[in-house]
Formats: C-alpha cells, structure tokens, sequence
C-alpha cells in the first residue's frame, strides 16, 4: 500500500481519527470494541467498522482473551506505517516547492 | 539484583534452574529510607500490597519503584484499570520520569484495560504478549480494589489468589495497590475481603492529623520472611518522588486515627513550660 492510499485510510473518518489519536496517546490500551468505543464517547455500532478497517491496515491487533475478543496497537507496525506516511508527506512537500 | 538473576515473565522454569528463591537478594524500591526499613528491599517475586486512602501518593511511589528498577535494569510494566496512560505519562513526568522513552527502549509499558479482561483468562492471558515482549521484573496493579466491581465479594479473595499466583509463577515481583478508606483500629484490617492474607508484604500509607495539620505517615504492616522496620515513618511528596522522613517517636495513637503525644513528651512540654515562666 502506498503512502498516500495509508493515509486516506488512517484519516477516512472522524471516528477512525479518535481511534488513531487514543491508541497513539495510549498505547498500551488493550480493550473490547465496547470499551474503546466508551473511551472515546461513541456507541460501538459507529466504532465497529473503524476498528475493522484499522485492523485490515494492521495498526491494531485483536486477541481472544476468555470469552473476549480485545484490540490494542500493533506498535512495530503503527511505525512502520507512520514512517510511510512521513516518506509520502516529505515527497508531497519537496514536489510542491517545485 | 542486577547480576546473574533470572529472568523472569516468559517461563516458570527460569526459576527452576536459577536457584533464586533463598539467594538473598532483594528488590530495591530505591527508595533508601524505605529500603532499609525493608532491610534491603521487597523479597524477590513476593506480592507486596500498598495501601492507601486517595491522595496518599500510591501511584507515586508504585511508579518510583517501577522507574527505579528499569535505572537497575529491571524492566516494569504498570497495569491501570482507571487513568488513562497519557494522564500517567504526564503526571510522571512532573516528577522527571519520561515513561514514554522508557517504553520506546523496551524497559517499560504501561498497560491500560478492564478488570474483568485481566480475570478472563482462557489460553491466552491478557498479559503474556506484554510479559514475553519486555521480560518485566517489577510489576504494579492500579488497583486491585477495581476488581471487586468485577466479581463477587466471595469470589474476590479466590481471583486475587489467581493473580498473584500468575505473576508469582512468572518470577515477577507485584504490587498491587489497594484503595483503603481509612486504616485504623487495633486489628489493622486492610481489606474485608481477607486479601492481607493472600500477599507477603502490606505497606501502608496514612494521613494522619497532628496539631491542626494534615501529615502522612508510612507503616510496614507484614513483611513474610524478613525482618523490618515497625515504626510509623513520616513521608512527603516531593517534585522527585516520595521521601521518607523520620520516625513518629514523639507520638502515639497514629494508626488509630487520635494522635497524642507520649506520657514523657507532655511531661518535657510541661517542664519547658515552667522553666520558661520562672525565666
């Protein structure tokens, strides 16, 4: 996936903003969809795809935990992505001041 | 506590081979006044409860202990149910503690989930990938109190018992912090749901009321296997942690919640009173 097809995935929603912002604030947060989607005062119905699509970028893992399945941040690959996304911004940047 | 320990978080059976349990060694809090009312430190892999009433600096001396052990090269991990990490990376680094660079050199995590997660355990253990990932020798619960929302108060004692075990197994040194409304009366009951017991180690932390001000003192209730300090230690939060101060020699009737001076101080504040008026 290019630089630019990342960062309109990681920035697709609002929601999906909220959810890039608590987990990069808080990386150690391991919680269900439900409790996430507490955390960022949303109902689980409207976090339920984000988390999908965050999970299909690879930014977060999920795990069954007993009955559970929990989320949390994929730290080797949340910077992995962000190093793309950086690469893509600077090459946007450098090809503007041309 | 830095050369040929075990290692610990990935498997029991490090301990097995390592000859640790009876080595002698203990685990610093680096805190020295505490360390030597400890006489060296907690005892390696033992659960230690800290107890307290909100306000009392539990956070902060679990996080100095946790701080000081990765400077020993003890890697930490910091469990909350409440706060959030970003309001603990903060408020850690009001006291000159950068949790986050910690956590970047893979000394140091601070995990943040439910308590019902942490008792639900199949296979996996909510915590495995954590203890595999940074091979912690110091672990801290902010707070055990928040599973009693979780499970029955019957219940309690036997989930406490699993958590502990889990860590203890691990080779991992726990402190489990435990919110206490007061701390008083001749029993020192901690919890009424008998978790002293369960723990081999109970530092209490109490505001006590002397002479129309607001101090706090520091008790080590129980410490299984080692002798330790009994006295009741004054204790300030400072802009680089938790400093313990001296003794509460002059007073008696601290942990009851009615501090009074001792019969030979009144005695001294009466002399000095008549000495001064014959002057």
């Amino acid at each position: 996936m290019s630089g630019s097809e990342i960062l309109s995935t990681l920035l697709g929603s609002e929601v999906r903003g909220d959810l890039l912002v608590l987990f990069h604030r808080n990386p150690g947060l391991i919680d269900t969809v439900d409790g996430v989607a507490r955390r960022i005062g949303r109902t689980t119905i409207a976090v339920i795809s984000e988390v999908r699509e965050l999970l299909v970028l690879g930014v977060l893992k999920q795990k069954r935990i007993g009955a559970s399945e929990v989320v949390f941040l994929d730290r080797a690959k949340d910077r992995e992505l962000l190093e793309s996304v950086a690469n893509h911004l600077k090459t946007v940047r450098i090809g503007g001041e041309k | 506590m830095t050369a040929a320990r075990p290692k610990a978080g990935a498997s029991g059976f490090d301990q097995l081979f390592s000859g640790k349990e009876g080595d002698g060694l203990r685990v610093k809090t680096g805190i020295i006044e505490l360390d030597e009312m400890l006489r060296g430190g907690f005892m390696p892999g033992d659960a230690v409860m800290l107890a307290g009433s909100a306000g009392t600096g539990k956070t902060t001396l679990a996080l100095q202990y946790l701080v000081n052990g990765v400077k020993r090269g003890e890697p930490g991990i910091y469990v909350t149910f409440e706060e959030l990490p970003d309001q603990i990376y903060r408020d850690a680094k009001n006291f000159g503690w950068d949790l986050r660079k910690l956590e970047e050199e893979d000394k140091f995590r601070v995990v943040c989930t439910s308590p019902s997660l942490l008792l639900e355990s199949g296979e996996d253990s909510l915590l495995d990938d954590v203890l595999r990932d940074i091979q912690p020798r110091r672990l801290v619960i902010d707070s055990l109190s928040h599973l009693e929302m979780f499970v029955k108060k019957d219940d309690m004692r036997m989930e406490a018992y699993r958590v502990v075990r889990y860590l203890k197994t691990r080779g991992v040194s726990s402190v489990l912090l435990w919110e206490s409304p007061q701390i008083s009366g001749g029993s020192f009951s901690i919890t009424d749901v008998g978790l002293s017991f369960l723990v081999d180690c109970i530092v209490a932390l109490k505001p006590v009321e002397i002479e129309s001000s607001m101090r706090k003192a520091l008790v080590i209730l129980k410490m299984r296997g080692s002798d330790h300090d009994k006295r009741l230690r004054e204790y300030e939060i400072t802009p680089v942690g938790i400093k313990i101060e001296s003794a509460f020699t002059n007073y008696e009737g601290i942990i009851s919640g009615s501090p009074r001076k001792v019969a030979s101080e009144k005695f001294m504040d009466l002399f000095r009173g008549a000495s001064e008026k014959r002057k």
